[in-house]
């Protein structure tokens, strides 16, 4: 592969996971939003794919498609059940979409503020996408915080946790797979775990607005 | 004066004005074919502006110059746009150069004029449109600005023309995610300028959702044919700098007839495409709720802003 | 004597002269002989700031009691331009207040205020040494102080307003007093030459750059020190309001510049970023009250602190891009600055103006109740919709070139060489471009709903055209922003000789060039090549209406309805709902919607009373609990002062008694 192949490849895949995080800021729609983090997926793992060709390490696309195993379809498949069974579908989140937008814009610049001195000047493709991974923690916390419902706190976990997973990969060139493996085992758990307690919460309260854990204090 | 500079504005308003209502005429023909109606063809458009000429015009009472000068106004800024935006050709009028802050100035001297008009007969629906057109216009500049001024960073200037040039001499900075992101917020604030769906639906009936038809419901004659025009020229001109930003191959760069020729022909081609394609999507595509807009608005500054941010940061 | 001596001693000699005229002229001929001598006042301050705007300089001294301490003036060219802007804007007024001034604005009082308030204006930027410029600034403070109470037997709110504004002058006051004093210790001398020894890299630099800058922002009105200025201006009558707004806030914005470049120049970055923020908020915060506010004078206050924001914003700019070598940009910032100083001046001017002969016609400030009045007041109309476009910043009017100027610096600053750069000039950008569309919705919605469509009550349908003199006096101002519009480049390149700026150029037809960076604006060719876009165009409609005459009718569509009302209309408040919806958060206006049904049925509505007010963010989340506070503390400290005498003198005897035992130590 060649370099320039490369670097538009980095930034390509790169790119889509930014603008996928943004747009889930940007949607109220459940449904939408779990389909971008699919979305949100398949850039990574084809990320990884890309990393692990240019390295010519099988493992690397073996993580791949580990990844988009998990992150492409069985994540969004269970987060989709879980929508799917409940008809409202729309977040009412506690920052309007615009404040949260300019909020996601302002995090991305800071990120790629923090990571200038790492970055230094050197030109290569990867170590220009690290940013990209930071923003994506960071907006990932956004919407932790900003939203009410249980699935979309899944969202904005499993962006974050894929925020993670793109700095990991960019800087370490390369998980071992009996690393990543634990790792994608774990939000698995954490996702099903969750998705269990949703229910619970379903059951309990007659919907998904977290804001009604506060009575639990009692 | 440089005369062919002059000459080459001259044309290119000419064909920009010939060539409007047609992109009209192909998105109207698209859309229908895809609903499964014959629809009225492309020439449609022209018709009904030559009709709307030879027609008398109506006034209400009490009403200031504005409703008189006003849709020349409009139709001027829409011309004055197409002479200075790079659509068939990067050769610019010497003194009056293509700079994005004064092309955006002359838009929207339009747009306040339409504005005007919409409250100068004093009926409750044009102010209605003129205020929810002011609104979604002020929302608008701040995306047109900063994307613009992504794509300003690596052509080193504000300079249209030049920052298409430099696109037609590097290719490779068209599929780079700054441009993308910018093209993209860019597109979406001509959509909102030019009063397509999702901001506005311009083939709708229902005075209560209008925007753009709202203003000018008590125009009437040659008054309304300018109004129109003008604003089929705006998206016209629009649309194309649009198509000239993703794919700027074709466009003219000295002042050969040759030159000039497939700088026509590169036009037509780029503008039936878009047009059909824009008269494509909007079949998809529903009005969004008018508080919704701004949400629509500031997604795409977020984009223009994060292209602006990945530019200047990543070196 | 030299030429600039002599015109400052005339100025010096007329104002003395005016004042006694209005002191001892007859009511009758007052406004006549006082205005007269106002506008002699006026064209001599034009004539002086003339000559040192050229680069003449001179020394005008006084001696005082103190020994080594003098009043002088001794402006430089940097204060030439804000001489001349001051005189212009008062020459406008005084013509304008000749035809305008009746029962409290002509009594005696209010005219010798006026004159010593265009005094202290025309003297703050003479001024040479720390105690005249104090002094003037005084003066300038004592006169619009009275003038805002002018009307104060009939509008109770007019004496609430001098209240808070006479108390945010005085703040401003003792915070430049701090910030002079600390100059002044640093460096033994109170001259403005010797002042410039002070580093602006040392604690002391940065401690008087903050104590200046918060000074001069509170007389510029800025955010969120701005909580005087949309009292202050409806209140005074309209040409005292037109002086204030037009040059009164714009000696803030020379005691700024007089810091960063006259006592320390080379200021660090965050001196560049504390001004470009304080600067951005001000212009979205100013314009966005302006855009929902209903009131034409209050709206033309919010207004100021926008346009004073923006100038605060490009001089942050300059300061910034100069901490980082970009020279070019940074000059450009400057230019940019000087341009929208002037911009402001002529269009606000006009702006005042014609909202005081609107005030005058119809007897109503309340947009809601006014329009139709571009066919009553077809002069008026003029001047006021030329400076709306001048404050819109569409071409080709001044606030056009100058916004243009300000992005050509943002766009020629970027570099990724450094991160404050990188992040503040998108976000400047970002920040004027949304100032520069709310402006367009406000003015749009001032002049739409004020003078199109129809009047919306008695006092609006009755207006007539204002006398001469005010109808000449708007009218010169709007002709002021045109010809600043159309021919920029003579005009920059005398402001950038006044600060030092060499690369400015004229091309074209009076068009505006920046070599350095390469970039050129030619207003009148722009205007030709759409005269002759608009040609085609206009012969078409000149031929399709000698077949087709337009025809009047009662109103062409109207939804198949007629008209039946003017209170159909769309009115301000209307106008205003979706940006007011949009930015619910950061306004938050109080809504009430009472509905009342009818006795028959309550699915029949027989009234709805919709009530909106509006009230300063700033002032009910900032001030008021500020107040309150002071206020328990007065309560408290009641308990010091009980009426007896032996108590008081017992305070002063401890106080003597610490002040020697502290002397002593």
């Amino acid at each position: 592969m060649s370099e320039s192949l490369y670097a538009q490849l980095i930034s390509l895949t790169a790119g889509t996971l930014l603008l996928t995080a943004a747009l889930i800021v940007w949607r109220r729609s459940l449904r939408a939003s779990v389909r971008l983090l699919a979305i949100q997926g398949i850039a990574l793992a084809g990320l990884v794919a890309v990393l692990g060709w240019h390295e010519r390490t099988i493992e690397l696309v073996l993580v791949s498609l580990l990844v988009l195993g998990l992150k492409a379809i069985v994540l969004p498949l269970v987060l989709s059940r879980n929508v799917l069974t409940h008809d409202d579908d729309r977040e009412v989140p506690r920052l309007n979409p615009t404040a949260s937008l300019i909020f996601a814009a302002l995090l991305t610049m800071l990120a790629y503020i923090v990571c200038r001195p790492w970055m230094g000047d050197t030109d290569d493709p990867t170590s220009r996408a690290v940013p990209i991974g930071i923003a994506l923690v960071l907006i990932g916390f956004l919407l932790l915080i900003t939203r009410r419902r249980a699935a979309s706190q899944l969202i904005g976990f499993l962006v974050l946790d894929n925020g993670i997973a793109t700095v990991a990969f960019l800087t370490a060139t390369g998980v071992p797979l009996i690393v990543e493996l634990g790792a994608s085992l774990d939000v698995l758990l954490v996702v099903l775990i969750l998705q269990v307690l949703t229910g619970r919460m379903q059951v309990k309260f007659g919907g998904t607005d977290l804001d009604d854990l506060t009575e639990l204090k009692d | 004066m440089n005369w062919t500079a002059t000459a080459v504005a001259l044309f290119q308003v000419l064909v920009a004005t010939l060539v409007a209502p047609l992109v009209i005429g192909i998105t109207r023909q698209t859309r229908a074919r895809l609903e499964g109606r014959a629809g009225a063809g492309i020439l449609q458009p022209w018709r009904d502006l030559l009709k709307l000429l030879r027609k008398e015009t109506l006034q209400a009472n009490g009403v200031s110059w504005i409703s008189s000068v006003g849709p020349i106004i409009v139709m001027a800024s829409s011309l004055l746009v197409a002479a200075l935006l790079p659509l068939i050709s990067t050769i610019t009028l010497p003194l009056v150069p293509d700079d994005l802050f004064v092309v955006v100035s002359v838009l929207l001297i339009g747009t306040v004029a339409v504005a005007l008009i919409g409250l100068d007969a004093g009926s409750a629906f044009g102010g209605m449109g003129s205020s929810r057109h002011m609104m979604i216009a002020a929302l608008v500049e701040p995306t047109v600005l900063v994307a613009v001024y992504a794509l300003s960073i690596p052509a080193g200037s504000s300079l249209l023309s030049s920052i298409v040039a430099t696109r037609l001499d590097a290719p490779a900075v068209i599929l780079s995610p700054v441009s993308l992101l910018a093209v993209v917020a860019l597109f979406v604030a001509v959509l909102a300028e030019t009063g397509r769906l999702p901001v506005d639906n311009p083939s709708t009936h229902l005075e209560l959702t209008m925007v753009h038809e709202a203003m000018i419901l008590e125009s009437s004659g040659r008054d309304l044919a300018w109004l129109e025009l003008g604003s089929w020229l705006r998206l016209s001109a629009l649309l194309g700098l649009v198509a000239n930003l993703m794919i700027p191959w074709g466009l003219a760069t000295d002042a050969t007839v040759l030159a000039l020729v497939i700088g026509t022909i590169a036009l037509l081609v780029k503008l039936t495409v878009f047009a059909a394609a824009l008269g494509a999507g909007e079949v998809f595509l529903a009005k969004l709720r008018l508080f919704r807009v701004p949400e629509l608005l500031a997604g795409s500054f977020v984009l223009a802003f994060l292209a602006v941010t990945a530019s200047y940061l990543v070196t | 004597m030299n030429p600039l001596e002599g015109a400052l001693t005339a100025e010096l000699l007329i104002a003395a002269l005016a004042c006694i005229v209005a002191a001892l002229s007859p009511a009758s001929m007052r406004r006549y002989l006082a205005g007269v001598a106002t506008l002699a006042m006026a064209a001599s301050g034009i004539v002086a700031g003339g000559f040192a705007l050229s680069g003449h300089t001179g020394t005008l001294s006084a001696p005082t009691a103190l020994p080594a301490v003098d009043l002088t003036l001794a402006p430089d060219r940097l204060g030439g331009v804000f001489i001349v802007i001051a005189s212009a804007v008062t020459l406008l007024a005084a013509l304008y207040a000749i035809g305008y001034v009746h029962g409290s604005a002509d009594s005696r009082s209010a005219w010798l205020a006026f004159i010593i308030f265009t005094l202290g204006l025309q003297m703050v930027p003479a001024a040479g040494d720390v105690i005249t410029f104090l002094l003037a600034w005084e003066l300038m403070a004592l006169g619009s102080g009275v003038l805002v109470l002018t009307d104060h037997r009939t509008r109770p709110q007019a004496r609430s307003a001098a209240l808070w504004y006479a108390v945010m002058t005085q703040l401003s006051f003792l915070l430049l007093l701090a910030g002079f004093a600390v100059l002044a210790t640093a460096t033994g001398s109170t001259t403005f030459d010797a002042l410039v020894t002070v580093s602006p890299t040392s604690t002391t630099g940065a401690l008087a750059f903050i104590l200046l800058t918060l000074g001069f922002a509170t007389k510029a009105g800025l955010v969120p020190l701005h909580i005087w200025l949309p009292r202050a201006h409806p209140e005074a009558p309209s040409h005292a309001s037109a002086v204030m707004s037009a040059a009164m806030v714009k000696m803030g914005v020379y005691g700024t510049l007089l810091v960063v470049l006259r006592f320390m120049p080379g200021g660090p970055a965050w001196w560049g970023i504390v001004l470009l923020v304080l600067g951005g908020i001000s212009a979205v915060y100013g314009i966005l009250q302006a855009s929902v506010t209903s009131d034409v004078k209050r709206l033309l206050a919010y207004s100021t602190t926008e346009n004073i924001g923006l100038i605060f914003l490009a001089i942050g700019a300059s300061v910034l891009l100069a901490a980082y070598g970009i020279t070019a940009a940074s000059q450009a910032a400057l230019l940019a600055a000087l341009l929208l100083a002037i911009s402001h001046a002529a269009f606000k001017c006009s702006l005042f103006l014609g909202a005081g002969a609107i005030v005058h016609a119809t007897g109503e400030r309340n947009l809601d109740r006014l329009g139709g009045l571009g066919v009553r007041m077809p002069w008026t109309a003029a001047a006021f919709g030329v400076a709306a476009l001048g404050a819109a910043a569409l071409p080709v009017t001044s606030g056009f070139v100058a916004e243009w100027t300000l992005f050509q610096s943002f766009i020629h600053g970027a570099t990724r060489d450094a991160i404050p750069l990188a992040v503040a000039l998108p976000v400047a950008v970002a920040v004027v471009a949304l100032t520069a569309g709310l402006a367009l919705v406000t003015f749009v919605k001032l002049y739409g709903i004020g003078f199109l469509a129809r009047p919306r009550s008695t006092g609006a349908d009755d207006a007539h055209e204002v006398s001469h003199p005010m109808r000449w006096a708007a009218l010169i101002g709007a002709a002021a922003v045109i010809a600043l519009g159309v021919f920029p480049g003579p005009i920059a390149q005398v402001l950038a000789s006044a600060v030092g700026i060499g690369d400015v150029a004229t091309i074209g037809f009076g068009g505006l060039s920046l070599p350095s960076l390469g970039v050129l604006l030619d207003p009148m060719a722009l205007a030709i090549t759409a005269l002759v876009c608009a040609l085609p165009v206009v012969v078409v409609s000149a031929l399709s209406a000698r077949r087709h005459p337009r025809r009047a009718t009662e109103l062409p569509w109207g939804c198949g309805g007629v008209r039946v009302s003017p209170r159909m209309q769309y009115t301000a408040t209307s106008y205003a709902e979706p940006l007011m919806r949009v930015f619910d958060d950061t306004l938050r206006p109080e809504q009430d919607v009472v509905v009342t049904h009818a006795t028959e049925s309550r699915y029949l509505v027989a009234q709805v009373r919709y009530r909106q007010k509006l009230s300063d963010v700033i002032e009910v989340r900032g001030y008021r609990p500020l107040l309150a506070f002071a206020d328990r503390l007065g309560v408290v400290s009641r308990r010091l002062q009980n009426g007896s005498l032996h108590r008081y003198l017992t305070y002063s005897f401890v106080a003597l008694i610490v002040v020697l035992v502290v002397v002593s130590l």
